[in-house]
């Protein structure tokens, strides 16, 4: 209403949150990238791009990393499918709860993965096998991270829509295996290709895991590749121009995966109570979802484990606690108390920025009718984080090195999460109510603070949470824009961990015990306020 | 299939500690439809899942004739079900919608073609065959629903509050179709619903289910002369019910219903004073008082039928009560 006049666009909220919006995209996303497409571009004449294409070590690795996420994907499928149709299936005592623990691989930072898988099965890890640069070691490490987004995208979908369905096909003549071929699949594909996409992409920019992991470089994505090409050889032409091919290729399996979300988003009737298993029931039951349980489990013990038993030690021992908790600068790495505070302060001041932008954002989608945005605010999503990190540095050199420079880096990873949360709960607020409203005498700055701030109340508490868990698990984009002593504690994980030494492994486990603490910490106080957001 | 019985016996299904169905017992004859009526939550629908197959009551026997149907998988009973929702399958078009259970049963492709066009113009769908769902209205989505069902020759038809969705129009107007159909059809069918109307209008018997029991079995006008008890009696909407503790004193030996509808305006009556009095439409609804009862009664009348001018508040109408105007209800044990 208000945006058909143009003087009423610089007063009433839904302008200023428009004009916000927009420029925050510009300034942080827009200008970033178009310095990194400029930069890749920019020496590249047909002859360097094509000696770069035929270059072998490139072909090797664009080759090794479709390979490796090919290879992901279809493992992360093969696990987390049946935990979805069992979740789908059964109603079952402890159903809440392992829902609950599919969702902490999702929650947890990567690196906090990448060393509880070190500190199972690294070297002098907790099972006794070095799987450290094996291809193996990747591949487990990421169907842990990404089989939860399989069993809730695929499982959630079907909970809503295949109960009736099933019991439709039944009375039909249908059994079981003829009713999973002709409904359940057929209905699962689209949910099915959009995780598996997702996972795909997840995989295939996958940073985090690789550096920690595979250390030695052979299974390195692109990703890694751009970090190394900015941090270690200081060539940003090539860094930019592999985040250009990296990007084209996530833009690609982006589209894939837009379009399968919307084909999924048919609106499905309600929910029938599900049937508890009986005993055959139980048994797939356990079979299905026991080894996601273990795999989710397993890392994660293991680092409790080894940050008190280090490899080599006789029994409980302090040893990585003391060398975490040594004072800054001594050994050239950063206290685990620094850290924290370094953590703490970029989750508080990026997750305020996230919640400030991402309302914007939805304010100026919803009461705006600037539909454009809507798509707009997943473009961040999309762009991984060192790419955004290397367009930080690129487009904005001063900020590099800064706490706001990453803090609003940190800001623009978080915000597609509060927007994603809130933009339903703005569109579920009636027009008759802001009707009401007006007709009571409230104005926009009214309406806005007394009808659609209190609708957006719980999907902010939500959105929020979920930005300030990807601050502190941040990573990639940490890395390219950090100064040391703004080091977070992912970052300093890291620092220990290339350092040799078995008091500083035993530090970098204490650090990322303490992250993973910080972090559940946070999702139980998230879920005691508000209950789980939504991806 | 020669005039065999569906036959339900004591059927009980507790889920934790709600009893759903407590001793369901009931016949439904081949060519007959039954309307399943009662409020929310008395467990009409979970007897029709079980009817189903859908799931496996704790008591009791569900038979067809000889054959016991009871630990039969859904998908071998030959049973067809309309659901609420309708559950059209949303990933394939309406034709192989009702195709579905042909393709289970392994009818050839001709012969499945031409099942599928026979329904999809019993059902005035024609032209609407390679429609998805969800491109459909809620009446097509509903004799979609129907046609899939009844594809397959299903020995008995469930319907779960097929209705209900749609809004109140169209709902007359399919039960209107819905009605003819299923007496052309001959079928055997149980139809769930909460709304009167849609159940006298559909069904040859009327079985009345509360609280996991059905009380009473019988066609509608039966239903409405002999209600079984002073709930059966009020569900229906039957009003005037003279509580057991009044009735005894007037002599009767349980609760009884009055027929104000039989009472006629004659000088000769009893006389009633009028406490109140409101149009009802093209009516007269007076609210009345004799000295002989100790409560009000609601008569309800055309205006010309009565003294003219017609009585006001605090004047006396004379009524003739007669003998049929009281129906002694079952004494609850």
């Amino acid at each position: 209403m208000s945006s058909r006049n143009p003087r009423a666009i610089a007063v009433s909220p839904a302008g200023i949150a428009s004009l916000l919006a927009l420029l925050f995209l510009v300034l942080l996303l827009g200008v970033p990238l178009a310095a990194v497409v400029l930069r890749g571009l920019e020496g590249a004449s047909w002859d360097t791009l094509g000696s770069l294409v035929a270059d072998p070590y490139l072909q090797d690795r664009l080759g090794r990393t479709l390979l490796q996420a090919s290879l992901s994907t279809v493992l992360t499928v093969a696990l987390g499918l049946p935990g979805a149709l069992a979740f789908a299936r059964y109603d079952f005592a402890g159903k809440r709860l392992l829902r609950a623990l599919f969702t902490v691989p999702f929650v947890m930072p990567t690196v906090v993965a990448g060393a509880g898988f070190l500190a199972l099965v690294g070297p002098g890890g907790w099972l006794g096998v070095d799987l450290i640069d094996s291809l193996a070691l990747v591949l487990l490490a990421h169907v842990f991270y990404n089989h939860a987004v399989v069993v809730r995208m695929v499982g959630g979908f079907l909970e809503a829509s295949a109960p009736r369905l099933r019991d439709a096909a039944a009375t039909l003549g249908a059994n079981p295996i003829r009713t999973a071929l002709r409904v359940t699949i057929p209905l699962a594909a689209p949910a099915l290709l959009a995780a598996a996409s997702l996972v795909f992409i997840f995989s295939f920019t996958s940073f985090g895991v690789l550096l920690l992991l595979a250390p030695a470089g052979r299974w390195d994505t692109l990703e890694v590749e751009i970090y190394q090409s900015v941090a270690r050889l200081l060539r940003l032409d090539t860094a930019a121009l592999l985040a250009l091919a990296q990007l084209f290729m996530a833009m690609l399996v982006g589209g894939l995966y837009t379009t399968l979300q919307r084909r999924v988003a048919v609106p499905l009737s309600g929910s029938v109570p599900l049937p508890r298993p009986r005993w055959q029931g139980r048994m797939v039951l356990m079979a299905t979802l026991l080894p996601s349980a273990v795999l989710t489990l397993a890392p994660l013990g293991a680092l409790v484990y080894r940050s008190l038993v280090p490899p080599g030690a006789e029994g409980v021992t302090w040893l990585g606690w003391q060398a975490a908790f040594a004072p800054s600068g001594l050994l050239g790495v950063i206290s685990a108390g620094d850290a924290l505070v370094n953590s703490l302060r970029f989750a508080v001041a990026s997750g305020a920025l996230a919640l400030m932008s991402g309302v914007t954002f939805a304010y100026a989608v919803v009461r705006g009718g600037w539909r454009w945005l809507d798509r707009a605010s997943l473009l961040p999503l999309a762009t991984s984080s060192v790419t955004l990190g290397l367009g930080v540095l690129l487009a904005w050199p001063n900020l590099a090195g800064s706490f706001w420079g990453l803090a609003f880096a940190h800001a623009l990873i978080g915000m597609p999460f509060v927007a994603r949360a809130v933009l339903p709960s703005l569109r579920s607020v009636p027009p008759s109510r802001l009707a009401a409203a007006t007709v009571a005498g409230a104005g926009p700055w009214r309406r806005l603070l007394r009808i659609d701030l209190p609708a957006m109340r719980t999907s902010l508490i939500a959105g929020g949470g979920f930005a300030v868990a990807v601050s502190l698990g941040e990573f990639g984009a940490s890395l390219v824009l950090t100064r040391p002593d703004l080091a977070t504690l992912p970052v300093a994980i890291y620092q220990r961990l290339g350092r040799p030494g078995m008091e500083n492994y035993a530090a970098a486990l204490v650090l990322a015990l303490l992250l993973m603490m910080v972090t559940a910490a946070f999702m139980v106080l998230l879920d005691r306020l508000g209950g789980p957001g939504e991806l | 299939m020669a005039d065999v019985t569906l036959a339900i016996r004591d059927v009980e299904q507790s889920y934790g500690k709600v009893h759903a169905l407590r001793g369901v017992n009931l016949d439904i004859p081949q060519g007959t439809t039954v309307a399943l009526l009662g409020p929310s939550g008395c467990g009409k629908s979970t007897l029709l899942r079980v009817l189903a197959g859908l799931e496996a009551p704790d008591q009791g026997t569900i038979r067809l004739g000889e054959e016991d149907l009871t630990r039969i998988p859904p998908e071998r009973r030959g049973v067809g079900m309309v659901f609420q929702d309708f559950a059209l399958f949303p990933h394939l078009s309406v034709a192989q919608n009702v195709a579905f259970g042909l393709v289970e049963q392994g009818w050839s492709r001709s012969d499945r073609d031409a099942r599928v066009g026979e329904l999809l113009s019993l059902m005035s769908l024609e032209g609407l065959a390679d429609r998805r769902p969800h491109a459909l209205s809620g009446g097509q989505q509903q004799r979609v629903a129907l046609a899939r069902a009844l594809a397959p020759r299903p020995s008995l038809l469930l319907l779960d509050e097929p209705l209900s969705n749609l809004d109140r129009n169209l709902r007359d107007e399919l039960t209107v179709e819905l009605s003819t159909l299923l007496s052309d059809l001959s079928l055997r069918a149980l139809h769930v619903t909460h709304d009167q109307r849609e159940a006298f209008a559909l069904a040859d018997q009327v079985a009345i289910m509360r609280e996991g029991r059905i009380l009473q079995v019988a066609p509608a006008e039966r239903l409405h002369a002999a209600p079984h008890d002073a709930w059966v009696a009020s569900f229906l909407g039957l009003r005037e019910i003279v509580p057991e503790s009044v009735a005894r004193e007037l002599g009767f030996a349980g609760p009884v219903l009055l027929r104000v509808e039989r009472f006629k305006p004659n000088p000769e009556g009893a006389p009633f004073t009028v406490r109140g009095l409101t149009w009802v439409e093209h009516d007269l609804e007076y609210q009345l008082r004799t000295p002989a009862w100790p409560f009000d009664i609601r008569y309800r009348i055309r205006p010309r039928e009565l003294p003219s001018p017609p009585p006001g508040i605090g004047d006396v109408l004379h009524l003739e009560v007669p003998d049929d105007a009281w129906t002694l209800l079952e004494v609850r044990a």
